[in-house]
């Protein structure tokens, strides 16, 4: 049975693991939380706790989902606010996980719409016990346009709330992102100028997921209409790992919570080697539920294992600097694809999407029902190695371009 | 389905349809399959591991549960266990959990992973009479505690009916080596080719001992005692194993019985190149006693299965059977006959009440029984089952933790 050392230290907090809940419907109440805490999560981030003037007041039903072929939730939309709670309700659960779990660590996540309510709020959580504030500028389905992803495309405006937190609490605080906004980077900095320790990234994308064809609404309906409101799952992922290579490349050695689409230890892993020092989940829970720590935590057991590393730490960024400029990339070779003729099961995907998507390069023998590459039109982009649904083709032989610098040799391409 | 013996006749996974199996389990939350398994394999949790792609995890999971997971995957009727209650029946069919099970534990071979893990020796010495699954189960149990097991087998190798009895095509020689090394590395000592005939002089030598000699005689009906051309399926598997399907057959076999080792027979004989395979059946394809996927493969390869007959007498080479239900008459000729009709086992020569040695728990002082001899079900899963109720006997007589 694999045992290894999973803790790691966020923000000068040590984090028993990386996983925590994000501040969602995940993480609503005390119940909710200690049985996230005993299945496993390292740490929670509260759901987000606003102001005493400002009342929830959610739609029914709020959710909806993208499917692809058979599988479920590739994406999914909510249109859930912060916690419904009352802030005394959501302060005294606070100080309950915190008196009753003290060696996890328990994040209180706050958004405010004012100086003062930002200042007071991360007073408060502070007093009921937090080891740590999250700050929500990201929101994207707030009923306030002086709270969430407006507020955090703004980065005046973002600065300014950060020092309020800051005279508020001591607590390390961690920015969290929105990513409707193009450069992440300028935002991410507004906030540390203001006193931030850390960044938290991704919050959800604005989306339309589905539109009921026959009633022509956008989905989930509310008394016949609909809204734009937050994306997330494994979907996101990509644009998740985006942005945190850009502020890690942007704002050197900054740290930083990976939030977007986590739900088995390969993706936690990837947030991880782009920089990420924990990582926050939501939507894998939601369709899943807590129990999905279990795999991530021994799954990255393993990986460290594998990689014979005893510190998570030492695993953090260490992609960073394999992600460059594309006009820096290597452009002299081709790689040509090798078709595996034991695998191939004749079902001649390669030689339609090569045909139809890329270079009309694979040719189909109608007599024994396999491919071959013409390499002569074959430009290695490799298409038909993604559509092969047996895993029939690799990257077989490389051949420098006549535009190649002069003296390259193969044996020196990593592919 | 296969076309020789010696090849295994269901292909494994490859990583996307495992992926693709795995997506089709509905993650129940209180998952009937892991409640249905008699040896706590727990599929639902090594399911989801695979789900989620954790696949080293999952192999924990298959191989610390159940010692032997590589051959349960393979020989578990899984229809009557874990896959009887599967929720994704209730819209199209089970998950193939077997399949599932094998891929990870081809995985857990791939990459070489040792799971299970020895406790300090704890200075006591056990022996384990007999090395078919209950007693290599027991051994590796009692090992991963600190035990110093000893395993006695007559035969030359380590198996019992694994090793001589389901055939090649449903459990390959090469896998019992490999879940023999297991737990041969777990410190196990193999006593190979010596038949225990004093079982006191064991007791005396050992702080205590476990019988685990499995129901390995072939029953004989008493119209065919004697006769020469009349075999016992326990007999004719073990051959066939044995000589690595190089067998001289006629052409013409009748088999008599209708459980799995009545399919594993007939299914042999056609892969090795019987022409003719006639089964007949005591029982009505209604109460049939073989899993559904056993028939299914024997009733591809083209055997000819007769259900609801009884045979009543012997002339010549010529059978008569009776319908157990409706007035008729079958006869059939072969120039051999082969037995399925239910096995014994010979721990009697041993000197022990088998009839008495059902309970697990102290059958005299520190001498117990694990496997067919004891209570349950007679298959791979429930041996397991058995071995750890007989380790944890074994641990609580010897004072262990």
């Amino acid at each position: 049975m694999v045992k290894k050392d999973l803790s790691i230290t966020f923000l000068g907090v040590k984090f028993p693991n990386p996983f925590c809940l994000s501040s969602s419907p995940v993480g609503n109440d005390y119940d909710m939380c200690k049985k996230a805490y005993d299945v496993g999560w390292g740490g929670i981030v509260f759901k987000t706790i606003g102001p005493k003037s400002y009342v929830i007041n959610e739609v029914s039903p709020r959710f909806d989902k993208l499917d692809k072929e058979a599988e479920p939730f590739v994406g999914f939309k909510n249109m859930e606010q912060i916690a419904e709670h009352s802030l005394e309700e959501n302060l005294a659960d606070l100080a309950r996980l915190k008196k009753e779990y003290p060696d996890k660590v328990l994040i209180a996540s706050i958004m405010g719409n004012d100086d003062e309510t930002w200042e007071d709020l991360a007073r408060k959580v502070t007093e009921a016990g937090a080891d740590m504030i999250e700050m929500n500028l990201s929101c994207p389905q707030m009923t306030s346009h002086a709270m969430g992803s407006d507020v955090g495309s703004n980065p005046e405006l973002c600065k300014k709330y950060c020092q309020a937190v800051k005279r508020g609490s001591k607590l390390p605080m961690m920015a969290k992102m929105t990513p409707n906004i193009t450069d992440m980077v300028e935002v991410a900095k507004a906030c540390l100028e203001g006193g931030a320790d850390g960044i938290a990234a991704i919050n959800t994308i604005k989306s339309i997921c589905n539109i009921d064809l026959d009633k022509k609404i956008g989905m989930p309906i509310v008394n016949g209409k609909s809204s734009i409101s937050g994306y997330s799952g494994k979907a996101v992922k990509p644009v998740a790992l985006r942005f945190i290579q850009q502020m890690r490349t942007g704002i050197p050695g900054v740290e930083i919570s990976g939030i977007g689409g986590c739900e088995t230890w390969e993706d936690a892993a990837e947030f991880i080697l782009v920089g990420a020092k924990t990582i926050q989940v939501t939507t894998g829970i939601m369709q899943y539920g807590y129990r999905i720590v279990e795999d991530m935590c021994n799954g990255l057991m393993h990986y460290m294992e594998e990689q014979h590393v005893d510190h998570l730490e030492d695993l953090v960024g260490l992609a960073n600097k394999n992600i460059i400029p594309a006009e820096e990339l290597d452009r002299d070779y081709i790689v040509y694809p090798e078709i595996d003729k034991e695998k191939c099961v004749g079902c001649g995907r390669c030689y339609i999407s090569c045909y139809d998507g890329a270079h009309q390069a694979m040719e189909w023998d109608e007599e024994t029902r396999r491919p071959t590459c013409n390499h002569d039109k074959c430009v290695g982009c490799l298409l038909c190695g993604h559509v092969c649904p047996v895993g029939a083709i690799d990257k077989g032989e490389i051949v420098f371009k006549k535009t190649a610098k002069p003296g390259r040799k193969i044996k020196d391409i990593r592919l | 389905m296969s076309k020789s013996y010696l090849e295994e006749y269901e292909a494994g996974y490859t990583p996307k349809l495992v992926m693709e199996e795995a997506s089709r389990c509905l993650l129940c939350h209180d998952a009937p399959c892991s409640k249905a398994c008699p040896a706590g394999t727990d599929p639902a949790k090594f399911i989801r591991s695979v789900r989620f792609r954790n696949f080293k995890g999952a192999a924990e999971t298959v191989r610390i549960n159940n010692v032997l997971g590589a051959i349960c995957a393979r020989v578990c009727p899984t229809e009557r266990y874990c896959q009887q209650g599967c929720s994704r029946s209730g819209i199209d069919k089970p998950i193939d959990i077997g399949r599932i099970q094998r891929y990870i534990t081809d995985f857990e071979d791939a990459c070489k992973m040792k799971i299970l893990e020895v406790k300090k020796p704890n200075g006591k010495r056990v022996a384990v009479v007999g090395s078919g699954p209950a007693g290599l189960a027991t051994a590796g149990l009692l090992a991963q505690d600190g035990y110093k097991v000893e395993v006695y087998e007559k035969e030359a190798k380590a198996g019992g009916y694994l090793r001589y009895g389901i055939p090649e095509y449903r459990l390959p020689s090469a896998v019992v080596d490999r879940e023999v090394k297991r737990i041969k590395d777990l410190g196990v000592e193999f006593k190979l080719g010596e038949k225990v005939e004093d079982l006191a002089k064991l007791q005396e030598e050992y702080d205590a001992v476990v019988v685990a000699v499995g129901h390995g005689a072939g029953k004989v009906l008493p119209i065919f005692a004697g006769k020469r051309f009349v075999k016992t399926a326990v007999n004719f598997l073990k051959d066939a194993k044995r000589k690595k399907g190089n067998l001289k057959l006629p052409d013409n076999v009748l088999v008599i019985g209708g459980g799995d080792v009545a399919m594993d027979t007939v299914t042999t004989l056609k892969l090795l190149g019987v022409k003719q395979v006639t089964d007949v059946v005591y029982e009505t394809f209604e109460e049939f006693k073989a899993s559904k996927k056993e028939l299914q493969g024997a009733q591809e390869q083209g055997v000819s299965i007769i259900d609801g007959y009884v045979p009543v007498s012997l002339k010549g080479k010529t059978v008569k059977f009776e319908h157990r239900f409706i007035k008729n008459e079958l006869k059939v000729k072969a120039d051999l006959i082969i037995l399925a009709v239910g096995q014994y086992t010979e721990a009697g020569l041993l000197g022990l009440d088998v009839n008495k040695a059902q309970e697990v728990e102290g059958v005299s002082g520190n001498l117990f029984v694990a496997g067919d001899i004891a209570k349950g079900e007679k298959t791979v899963v429930y041996a397991v089952r058995s071995a750890k109720e007989t380790a944890y006997a074994v641990k609580k007589y010897l004072g262990g933790k």
